[in-house]
């Protein structure tokens, strides 16, 4: 009898892991990823090749093909492979993008709610959530989170005999006094070579929006065009002013040079303008070796203006799984990117690449405790406000910034451009 | 009548023939027409196709002529044909112009000068188009260029080349029309090369300076090479993209968008593909009608003979 029930326990055993063994997905997973921080032989991918290789040691017959791609190609090269429907498995984007809302409503994204347990979500900042959110589907795994912040060469400030803001909090006419007073001629040939402020204006980014925010405008207010408000009037203006009225900033400012812009900040022999907005991950850039290494640097808050408090543009990363039509598979893809979602990988990323950690428990562990800078920076989150949600935001901001960059070149004021955008914009709101 | 079947047959198999004799003529051809259907030919006939629709990623929608209408309807695609003409306008006489000149210098030299001058006109075609666009932007830069520097010596203000409406798209027009047109050159050379002596020789006994051999016998006999240069540039021209991608996107604001950039951001940015195709296939017309036209009015019938 024991003999039958062993044989039979055995065979009920072999049956289970041969079946689950044909349920479990093989076959290839494809992974794009761009460069991170480098290892002692300079490889930027390293980390994500460890990765890959723990993952396929713990699921034997899953290969995953690394597609290894430059950041600044990386949109452009999904947005191909989308049309051609020969898009990766997991791609590291956001959904405002070369992923754009439009992706959303056709299903090339794989929504990931039914993967996320309410455990896990609740471990997740709820800015980073929201960022990876489109009509209430969660379409990403965060993994990081960035803000804009206001960068000062201390040097320059030091050379025109400016304070600068204590623990880097600023009003609006504070700003602009310190700006004014950055901007001299230093050579004394009577032609002025240093400026106290510049940006950049280019579909896509968004250095110079938490300005137009100061003073309690949004670019979509109720699914109307915002920014031709008077909240924004007036702080587009005050922007425009510091340019073309006090002559606190370049001739380029607001143009689209955005290397132009950071050397002017930041690399060594070109640095002439003493304040610029910037995406947090230029802080590793700058306190990091390289000729874009600024001796001394302050991370700094935008200027509060009329609204009272500052704001900030925030942005989230992460990783996107793209349609499968295999179920299956779509298990083991998700699988694998919450694998790298975890809170010791965004604890490595907040120390060794320079992003905030999404997650509540990686931020915990006190990842800047020796970068004060980003410690700094991190206390902005708070502060940051999310880009509008519209299928065709990738148009409307095109139409905006446009008009933008001509406003900042002095072509048309701040109402006539902000009109005409409005005019523009109006028709891609319906 | 009864036989025209019959004969028509015949002329197939007389064709097939041959074809089957100049095989080896065909299959040297085969690798680049291969490439040429799969990278050429499909897209354009799949572009059209896709101008009557409404692409999506998952089904398409057919929508007939509405991209077309929307062509016509979007005040973007008008800025742009209105830059894009502006820039066929001076580049493609330019480009002819300029080639003919430099040919015209250098053909009378020794052969070694010919060679070093064809050579180094000709280095900037094999140059990749984005590092030649890289040096202009440093060229163009407002605060640390060399044209704002040169400008300087003689007392000129700073220009902001590459980010005012006023200049933007003269600096695009500056940058082609100063890029030594090697290809035009290198034809331009081969034609003269090709003129018989004697035409000229008649011309000298006759009195003819080498103004006037130039103006009436060169001129007119490199009517061919010059037509073909005529459509050929003015292909390139209505096609500009990658100097505007690179220096100045578009900007400032559209002072810069060309027909092929907007293509290029309605489809790879807005995913409008369907209607990118139209607009495509809009081009497309427009290009083969200013071909179909400069080859009417330049076209003439040259024959060398012995």
């Amino acid at each position: 009898m024991s003999k039958k029930l062993n044989f039979l326990m055995v065979l009920v055993l072999v049956l289970l892991v041969s079946t689950s063994a044909f349920a479990s997905w093989k076959g290839t997973i494809t992974l794009w990823d761009a460069p991170r921080w480098g290892n002692e032989d300079d490889d930027k991918f390293h980390w994500i090749k460890d990765k890959i290789a723990e993952f396929e040691a713990s699921h034997p017959g899953v290969k995953i093909e690394l597609v290894e791609t430059p950041w600044a190609e990386l949109g452009e090269k999904l947005s191909v492979a989308i049309a051609g429907r020969a898009w990766p498995d997991i791609v590291p984007v956001d959904i405002s993008g070369a992923i754009n809302r439009n992706h959303l409503e056709q299903g090339v994204v794989e929504p990931l709610d039914a993967f996320m347990t309410s455990e896990e979500l609740e471990d997740f900042f709820p800015g980073a959530l929201q960022a990876y959110t489109y009509h209430d589907k969660l379409y990403g795994i965060p993994m990081s989170m960035t803000v804009h912040v206001m960068l000062l060469n201390l040097d320059h400030f030091e050379e025109a005999g400016v304070e600068p803001p204590v623990d880097g909090r600023w009003t609006w006419d504070e700003f602009l006094e310190k700006a004014k007073a950055l901007t001299f001629d230093s050579d004394g040939d009577g032609v002025i070579d240093k400026y106290g402020f510049s940006t950049y204006i280019l579909q896509g980014y968004y250095e110079a929006w938490p300005f137009f925010y100061m003073d309690g405008a949004e670019p979509i207010v109720d699914g109307k065009f915002g920014f031709n408000s008077p909240e924004a009037i007036s702080a587009i203006q005050k922007l425009v002013d510091l340019k073309l009225v006090h002559g606190a900033a370049p001739v380029e400012m607001g143009s689209s040079d955005v290397g132009g812009t950071f050397r002017a900040l930041a690399r060594e022999g070109e640095r002439h303008v003493a304040i610029q907005p910037w995406n947090t991950w230029a802080i590793a850039t700058v306190t990091g070796e390289g000729v874009n290494h600024l001796p001394n640097v302050m991370v700094a808050e935008y200027p509060s203006g009329d609204a009272g408090q500052p704001v900030t543009v925030g942005g989230a990363g992460g990783w996107v799984v793209m349609h499968q039509r295999d179920r299956q598979k779509l298990d083991v893809v998700v699988e694998f990117a919450k694998f790298l979602s975890t809170t010791e990988e965004q604890y490595t990323f907040a120390t060794e690449y320079g992003t905030f950690p999404a997650r509540k428990s990686a931020e915990a562990l006190d990842p800047f405790a020796d970068k004060p800078h980003m410690a700094r920076a991190a206390q902005m989150v708070g502060q940051a406000v999310p880009l509008p949600e519209h299928p065709n935001w990738a148009q409307i901001d095109d139409r905006i910034q446009a008009e933008l960059q001509l406003i900042f070149a002095g072509e048309k004021t701040v109402e006539q451009g902000m009109n005409d955008a409005a005019q523009q914009v109006q028709r891609l709101l319906r | 009548m009864v036989n025209a079947p019959f004969s028509q047959d015949q002329e197939v198999v007389t064709m097939f023939k041959r074809m089957w004799k100049s095989r080896s003529g065909y299959l040297f051809i085969l690798p680049k027409y291969i490439l040429f259907t799969i990278f050429v030919l499909i897209p354009i006939i799949w572009s059209f196709f896709v101008s009557f629709q409404e692409y999506r990623i998952f089904g398409t929608e057919w929508v007939g002529l509405r991209n077309f209408q929307d062509a016509f309807q979007d005040d973007l695609f008008w800025v742009a044909v209105g830059n894009t003409l502006r820039y066929a306008a001076v580049v493609m006489p330019s480009t002819v112009i300029i080639a003919l000149i430099l040919a015209t210098l250098i053909h009378p030299l020794r052969r070694g000068a010919q060679t070093f001058f064809r050579a180094s006109f000709y280095l900037p075609t094999v140059a990749s188009s984005v590092v030649i666009a890289m040096v202009w932007r440093w060229i163009f830069q407002t605060r640390y260029g060399i044209a704002n520097y040169f400008l300087g010596l003689v007392g000129i203000e700073p220009i902001n080349w590459l980010h005012s409406s006023a200049w933007a798209l003269k600096s695009v027009i500056i940058m082609a029309v100063l890029t030594p047109p090697g290809v035009g050159i290198i034809l331009y050379l081969a034609a003269m090369g090709s003129i018989p002596e004697d035409l000229y020789e008649a011309a000298r006994i006759d009195g003819a300076n080498r103004f006037v051999q130039w103006w009436r016998i060169t001129l007119p006999l490199l009517k061919p090479t010059t037509l073909y240069l005529m459509i050929v540039s003015t292909i390139g021209s209505f096609q500009v993209f990658d100097q505007v991608m690179l220096m100045t996107q578009g900007g400032p604001g559209y002072a810069t968008t060309t027909i092929v950039h907007r293509i290029y951001n309605v489809a790879f940015r807005d995913f409008q593909f369907g209607y990118a195709g139209a607009m495509s296939m809009l081009l497309f017309v427009a290009i083969i009608t200013l071909a179909f036209v400069q080859s009417k009015l330049v076209s003439s019938d040259v024959e060398f003979k012995g």
